[in-house]
């Protein structure tokens, strides 16, 4: 094994361990059919065959995959722009939705999001790109407001231009701030993504759902434990990329 | 050349600056002085235009700052300033090579430039090239920091206070390496300090402001002998004028030649300052000195008259 692989596995080695045993589970919960038949031994049926699993792990990430896209471009440019000097005025408006946001529930916004947008993915790709968007403003503003005012001073000092000064110092040093909220949002939206099941999007919510309405234990449980998989995945994945920038300057 | 001609900034009904005129020559350093407040940073950071003057004109060898390019006009100006401001997630020396590369220097130039600067402020290039700035002191941050101002050899420097978070010991050392500096490079130089010693001892011409206005300007020793006001007086040190009068002079200016007298035991060197020689009169109770070379050859001999600078029959 080279060297650079052997550093990769070992910084990578969690994450992948997890992303192991999503695959794994995935693929092989009929083989876990004995388990889940002692969990619910009265229903006749106790692996959810409606979907491929990793149909629905697929369909899950898209949408969450799409709505972060989304709301790290939304967020991000949102917190450059107020804090340019042109954009000043109106740092204090999204500074205050960025934190009140945040006690909005996300049903509270699938249930407004239906009526206006129909059934689907679509209103679930909004939910998720409105909630997951409030951490990444307050983080984005947080990481560029505490940037060492004399760091600024000198990059202009020394004859950068504003865009020099956004690429190549501001965003680097806000970036792991940033990073921070991107986890926390993307996180959350992997759990809160279940919901648009509810709504007739398909993904990993449907067997939570499913189980529900049909009392199937064993359902729910094989939707909850992909999407608790899929978040660990994701969240130790962040971490490992928050503790290397960390290492890098800090 | 700087010129400033009747030089106003206001910051909404406030004035920072109020008709300022100011005048530094081609490899002169001027030192800015004055209470917290009275708009020395201000006045610096017009001529880089990091703020806009609202009145008044500011020239660079004979050209409005204006006319120039913002950046281009910052890309010639080194500027270096108390807290460093060096950027935490660039090693040494990516934050020294900054301009060069802003100006598209070839690669291998910058590196060669990078290099020399290292070696000029006494940072071994093995050891500090690829430190990052938190793992360094504040002496050596900010000789970072004057590097990165030299990097593509600006005719014209700006320091505001850039040794003042320092400790004497370091203060020292800088300030005599910027000596040094300049006596090679010969920059036109502004300096803002609080540090009154260290104006005097730096600076060609002592610029002391008060509330946004210039309240005196000229050589150091002109201005210690004759303040203009009782601010100008007690912001140079008040009864002290005479110790900081006394640190400007060298002793070879004021020994005489070896009397047939015995020769005195207390000795000094013929470059350290009056100030030095009268504290080692002091020490050793001793009212005459024998003046020494660097070989501890005597080559003359200094009394306490003679030191005070006393007339002969009082
Ligand atoms: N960007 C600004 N906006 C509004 N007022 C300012 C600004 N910059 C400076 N001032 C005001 O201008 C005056 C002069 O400030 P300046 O920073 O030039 O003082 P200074 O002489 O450098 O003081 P210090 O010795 O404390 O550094 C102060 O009253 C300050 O409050
Ligand atoms: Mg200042």
């Amino acid at each position: 094994m080279t060297p650079g692989l052997a550093a990769g596995l070992r910084r990578w080695g969690v994450p992948l361990v997890w992303l192991g045993l999503l695959l794994l589970a995935s693929l092989g919960m009929a083989e876990l059919e004995a388990v889940f038949r002692w969990l619910e031994p009265d229903s006749r049926e106790v692996i959810y065959r409606r979907t491929e699993f990793l149909t629905l792990l697929g369909r899950h990430l898209l949408v969450v995959g799409v709505a972060s896209l989304l709301a790290i471009v939304a967020g991000v440019g949102a917190a450059v722009l107020v804090t340019r000097p042109f954009g000043r005025d109106f740092l204090p408006l999204v500074a205050q939705f960025a934190s009140m946001g945040q006690t909005f529930p996300p049903v509270a916004v699938l249930a407004l999001a239906v009526p206006v947008l129909g059934f689907g993915t679509l209103p679930i790709i909004v939910a998720l790109l409105l909630y997951g968007l409030l951490p990444i403003v307050r983080n984005s503003l947080a990481g560029l407001q505490g940037i060492d005012p004399a760091v600024h001073e000198a990059a202009r000092g020394m004859g950068m231009s504003r865009g020099q000064v956004l690429r190549q110092v501001e965003l680097p040093l806000a970036a792991p701030v940033i990073l921070a909220g991107v986890r926390t949002s993307v996180t959350i939206n992997i759990a809160t993504a279940a919901l648009g099941a509810t709504v007739g999007a398909s993904n990993l919510g449907d067997p939570i759902i499913s189980g529900i309405v049909n009392g199937n234990t064993a359902y729910i449980v094989q939707g909850a434990l992909l999407i608790g998989l899929l978040a660990l995945t994701v969240d130790s994945a962040f971490e490992r990329l928050l503790g290397w920038r960390r290492i890098r300057f800090r | 050349m700087i010129e400033l001609f009747d030089v106003t900034k206001r910051f909404g009904s406030e004035t920072a600056v109020d008709g300022i005129s100011l005048r530094v020559e081609r490899g002169e350093l001027c030192a800015l002085v004055g209470t917290s407040g009275c708009g020395k940073s201000t006045t610096l950071r017009m001529i880089n235009r990091l703020i806009e003057h609202s009145a008044g004109e500011i020239h660079l060898d004979g050209q409005p700052v204006r006319n120039f390019d913002e950046q281009a006009l910052r890309r010639r100006i080194g500027y270096v300033i108390q807290s460093t401001g060096l950027f935490p997630h660039w090693p040494v020396a990516r934050n020294i090579g900054l301009v060069p590369r802003l100006l598209k220097w070839p690669r291998a130039r910058i590196q060669m430039r990078v290099e020399e600067l290292m070696s000029l402020l006494g940072l071994p290039m093995a050891s500090f090239a690829d430190k990052y700035p938190h793992q360094l002191s504040g002496g050596q941050a900010q000789r970072v920091g004057v590097a990165r101002a030299l990097a593509a050899d600006p005719d014209i420097l700006l320091m505001d206070e850039p040794f003042g978070a320092l400790d004497p010991i370091t203060r020292d050392t800088l300030q005599e390496e910027l000596r040094d500096l300049q006596s090679r490079l010969h920059k036109t130089i502004v300096f803002v300090t609080h540090d009154m010693d260290e104006a005097l001892r730096l600076a060609d011409r002592l610029v002391v402001m008060d509330a946004g206005r210039i309240v005196q300007q000229g050589a150091p020793l002109d201005l210690l002998r004759d303040p203009a006001d009782d601010f100008v007086a007690s912001l140079l040190g008040g009864d002290d004028r005479g110790f900081k009068e006394a640190a400007l002079t060298r002793v070879e200016e004021r020994m005489l030649p070896l009397s047939p007298r015995l020769i005195a035991r207390a000795r000094v060197h013929r470059e350290a300052t009056l100030r030095q020689a009268l504290a080692v009169m002091f020490r050793e109770h001793a009212d005459r000195l024998t003046v020494i070379d660097d070989e501890d050859m005597p080559v003359g001999e200094l009394s306490l008259r003679r030191l005070v600078g006393a007339r002969p029959h009082e």
